[in-house]
């Protein structure tokens, strides 16, 4: 048990915000430990230098999802954050606090939550068992291993800072976002659950509006990833029955680059999607689909490139 | 002052309060549920290890609800209210399978059924969890669960300032928007307290920021009593030095406590029940060790978990693992956690019976930690609160259904009244100059770690009680700078602060007052329990600067008092 303490002096810039005066920097001076949090160093600020300051914190152990912020310019949970740690990374001991990017500034560092919460209710967010067990009637087990796969995406603390990252959400008013993405599949995917249909109709189109930039996954600091699960809910496509056209348009993209990749190994008419997503991103994606059994394919006539044969391995799993 | 009229009010959105508004909507009833935070980040969400339940039919054979009656009625050092344990121990299953139903993905079986594991001072394993985030797990079944009713009207981000009451019954509640801190009087038939414990009294505590035991204070305002207030218990490993909690399951799953020599020194204290005894004896353990020179240097000793292999700690002790790296940077699959004690839980609470009913107040409930239903007595055994807020959560709202349904509309007319009270939370930040709260709370924090803590005496007891008296002197000299309508914090905190000095001075007299050991009360003047003398409840009023003590039975049905000993 190694415990060795270190004492620093460091400056946090904070950024803060009224109504009235609008966004200014201020700076406060204070000494830390090698285990000081964020939040504490903001508590410190509060009842040792200035009173007025404004934040959000509750838990200080990344589990009620108070405390997001930007620290440094990365979207971070100030209690999961110990601020030697950040000046030790930048090599400086002047560290930026700013409120989270995306949301309506209310005071300092507090955002106004509201958009967020509303993506959360939009998928109906809680089990619809079937009407006998919910009387008592009949027990429901679930195997260990679903409980596993469910619990990866219900950890979701609702913390917000997906949604601040993800650049979709700002420009697709129907996209539902991250976190609700996570949290509807977890119920999608809950073979107990009895309203598939309609969680369909709710997520479907919803999740072909993602880009797959993993910026959720990046900042998610219970580690849950929002774009695997858009991923399996997509998958679900086939499953529904009115077909919006961004549904229609996402499983013809997907299609044809998948086919063009069996073929060739090459990418020829989706040149967009690809500068837009990544050859990767698609890739993993088309593995996914393809495992699920969910993508026809027809052949279309193109040169083969030359490692075709490992392409193609890649693409049939093989490489797990 | 705006007015708006519901037929309960419910403040507090942890496990309790949602689950008493839960049952009182479900019966077609109107329900406020005013919360300081949004539901989710109520404190509840920060419990670890798991929730007691003895389930027919998928518990230890040789198991039933007496012996969990038993085991809390001994853990509680025989305060506990018989008729109390033995409803939780008789309702556990039932709960816990109910959340199941609702969504909550309890770690199983490889058969598919709901998986247990031990805790300190239970006979048989009976704690169900979800990895080391059970807390977190219910309390979103129950918030996504109730935010579907259509009756129930969540205020979070609502400060609620006082109880409402007439001669005899309660007439509603004073809350701030918090936004702009506009004050409404939420007229109710019935007010829930749910609002949580008091951990910020505390200079270590493993609880949330916003636990500063407001539900306590408005309690005692109101001229409510508060039972038992002089039990505070501390848990024996929070990580150091942050006072993050290192959940009890942690032991329960294995792990040994060590002191700088390598010894288990558990054995000296606890011989048959070793490091799964409960938490007030572990307490004294640890600082005992510190205290003659066994502890690491910084006064702390370690929790070693390195025998239970990397993929288990990973799986069954995820947040223990992730705690110990990301706050003290230990690998807890290599090396041992330094821990020491801080305050946990609160077992004191507004006076209600099994039925969540205050007898000093008409229409007044309480519900989980606010409450003093006495399941836990002197001390809590883990994974017992859990169990109780949802348990008690549910038999408070099903006791406010059955209030509603005889209800008579009242005569009087109380806004006046009410008005008045809205402005005294401006009257205690009147002043232009003078302190701000953080020094009084700082002080008092120190305060009650240095003198109403683990170990107790008379000469501290008083030196507390007179510092307290002074800062209360102080408080009326505090002003507040933010003048900003909006999210002013600064504010909240000075009227958090109003409410942790009222109970604090209850928890010093009481303190002071019980002249034994008992569970988490350990007076080193009065080392021994007293059931000739004390086999009672503590029932304490404040008024002014006094505080007024009378006592009532302990409920005994079926288990006569004996030595606890593990
Ligand atoms: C770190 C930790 C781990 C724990 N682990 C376990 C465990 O494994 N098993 C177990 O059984 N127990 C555990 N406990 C204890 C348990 O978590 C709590 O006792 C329980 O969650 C309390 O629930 P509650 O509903 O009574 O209150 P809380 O969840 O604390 O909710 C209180 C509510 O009241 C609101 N409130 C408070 N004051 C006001 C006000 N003035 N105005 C408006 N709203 C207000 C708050 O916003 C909040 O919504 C743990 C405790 C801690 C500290
Ligand atoms: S991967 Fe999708 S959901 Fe995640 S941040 Fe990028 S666009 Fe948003
Ligand atoms: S998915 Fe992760 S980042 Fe997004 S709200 Fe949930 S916990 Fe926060
Ligand atoms: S304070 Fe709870 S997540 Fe940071």
């Amino acid at each position: 048990m190694s415990l060795q303490n270190e004492e620093m002096e460091v400056v946090l810039k904070i950024k803060r915000y009224s109504q009235d005066k609008g966004y200014w920097w201020q700076e406060y001076k204070l000494k830390v430990d090698r285990f000081t949090q964020f939040t504490e160093a903001l508590r410190r600020i509060k009842s040792e230098q200035d009173p007025t300051l404004a934040y959000r914190a509750s838990c200080h152990m990344a589990v009620c999802g108070s405390c997001g912020m930007k620290i440094n310019g990365e979207p971070r949970l100030a209690c999961k954050t110990l601020v030697i740690d950040v000046a030790k990374k930048y090599g400086s001991n002047i560290i930026t606090i700013e409120p989270m990017d995306y949301y309506k500034p209310v005071k300092d560092l507090i955002v106004d939550l509201d958009d967020f919460y509303q993506r959360m209710y939009k998928v109906k967010p809680r089990l619809y068992p079937h009407k006998d067990v919910i009387e008592g009637k009949a027990e429901q087990r679930l195997k260990p291993e679903d409980q596993r796969e469910l619990w990866k995406f219900a950890q979701c603390i609702w913390c917000g800072l997906c949604v601040s990252a993800c650049p979709s959400v700002k420009m697709d008013p129907e996209f539902l976002g991250p976190a609700a993405h996570a949290k509807g599949y977890r119920f999608l995917a809950d073979p107990r659950d009895t309203i598939t249909e309609e969680r369909l109709k709710i997520l479907i189109d919803s999740s072909w509006r993602c880009t797959y930039c993993y910026m959720c996954y990046n900042v998610c600091p219970r580690d849950i990833e929002p774009v695997t699960a858009i991923k399996k809910t997509r998958a679900y496509s086939k499953l529904t029955k009115d077909k919006t056209p961004v549904i229609l348009t996402g499983e013809k993209h997907s299609e044809a680059i998948f086919n063009s990749l069996v073929e060739t190994g090459k990418i020829e008419e989706a040149k967009v999607y690809l500068n837009t997503y990544g050859l990767l991103g698609s890739i993993r994606d088309f593995i996914y689909l393809f495992q699920t059994g969910k993508i026809k394919y027809a052949l279309v006539k193109e040169k083969p490139v030359e490692n075709i044969s490992e392409i193609r391995k890649i693409l049939s799993g093989d490489n797990k | 002052m705006e007015k708006v009229s519901y037929d309960a009010v419910v403040v507090g959105a942890g496990l309790a309060g949602l689950m008493a508004a839960h049952e009182i909507a479900s019966a077609g009833y109107n329900v406020a549920v005013i919360s300081k935070v949004f539901p989710t980040r109520s404190h509840s969400a920060a419990a670890e290890g798991g929730i007691a339940a003895y389930i027919d039919g998928n518990s230890d054979p040789n198991d039933n609800p007496e012996y969990m009656a038993y085991d809390t009625i001994k853990g509680g050092d025989y305060l506990v209210d018989q008729d109390a344990a033995e409803l939780l121990a008789y309702k556990s299953g039932e709960i816990v399978m109910l959340l199941e139903r609702w969504g909550t993905l309890f770690n199983r079986q490889p058969d598919g059924r709901v998986a247990v594991r031990y805790f300190g001072g239970q006979t048989y394993p009976r704690t169900r969890f979800v990895g080391d985030k059970t807390g977190m797990a219910l309390l979103h079944t129950v918030y996504e669960k109730t935010s579907g009713l259509g009756n129930v009207d969540f205020y979070f981000e609502w400060f609620t300032w006082e109880l409402v009451r007439d001669d005899s019954r309660v007439r509603g509640v004073i809350a701030f928007d918090m936004r702009n801190m506009l004050p409404v009087f939420f007229k109710a038939k019935a007010v829930v307290m749910a609002s949580g414990g008091m951990g910020m009294l505390y200079r270590h505590s493993t609880n949330s920021y916003i636990n500063t035991g407001d539900g306590y204070a408005m309690a005692l305002r109101a001229k409510v009593a508060i039972k038992d207030p002089e039990f505070v218990q501390f848990h024996p490993t929070a990580l150091y030095p942050s006072d993050i909690l290192i959940s009890e399951a942690a032991r329960g799953e294995g792990a040994i406590l060590r002191n700088a020599k390598g010894e288990r020194f558990m054995a000296r204290y606890a011989p048959k029940k070793l490091d799964l005894a409960p938490r007030d004896i572990v307490s004294r353990a640890i600082l005992t060790e510190v205290k003659e020179g066994r502890g690491f240097p910084g006064g702390y000793v370690g929790l070693d978990l390195t025998h239970l292999g990397e993929d288990y700690i990973k799986e069954r002790l995820a947040l223990a693992y992730e705690a110990a790296k990301s706050f003290a940077g230990i690998d807890a699959t290599k090396e041992m956690i330094p821990v020491r004690p801080a305050q946990h839980y609160y077992m004191g609470g507004i006076d209600v019976d099994i039925t969540g009913r205050n007898p000093d107040l008409i229409g007044l409930f309480a519900a989980g930690e606010a409450a003093c239903v006495s399941v836990h007595g002197a001390n809590r055994l883990g994974s017992n609160s859990l169990l109780e807020t949802l348990v008690f959560g549910r038999e408070t709202g099903r006791s406010v259904v059955e209030f509603l349904k005889n209800y008579t509309e009242p005569s009087s007319d109380i806004d006046n009244e009410a008005e008045k009270m809205a402005n005294s939370a401006y009257d205690i930040v009147k002043s232009e100059s003078g302190v701000h709260f953080g020094e009084i709370l700082e002080k008092l924090r120190d305060v009650m770690w240095d003198y109403v803590g683990v170990f107790r005496d008379e000469n501290g007891l008083k030196t507390a009680l007179s510092e307290i008296i002074k800062l209360r002197e102080d408080m009326k000299k505090m002003y507040v700078l933010d003048k900003s309508k909006v999210y002013n914090t600064e504010f909240y905190n000075a009227l958090e602060l109003k409410n942790m000095l009222d109970l604090a001075l209850v928890i010093a007299h009481s303190a002071l007052n019980r002249k034994e050991s008992r569970g988490a009360h350990y007076r080193l003047d009065y080392p021994e329990r007293d059931d000739q003398n004390w086999l009672k409840h503590t029932i304490a009023y404040l008024r002014g600067n006094t505080v007024e003590i009378t006592y009532k039975p302990v409920k005994i049905t079926k288990w006569k008092p004996e030595a606890r000993v593990y």
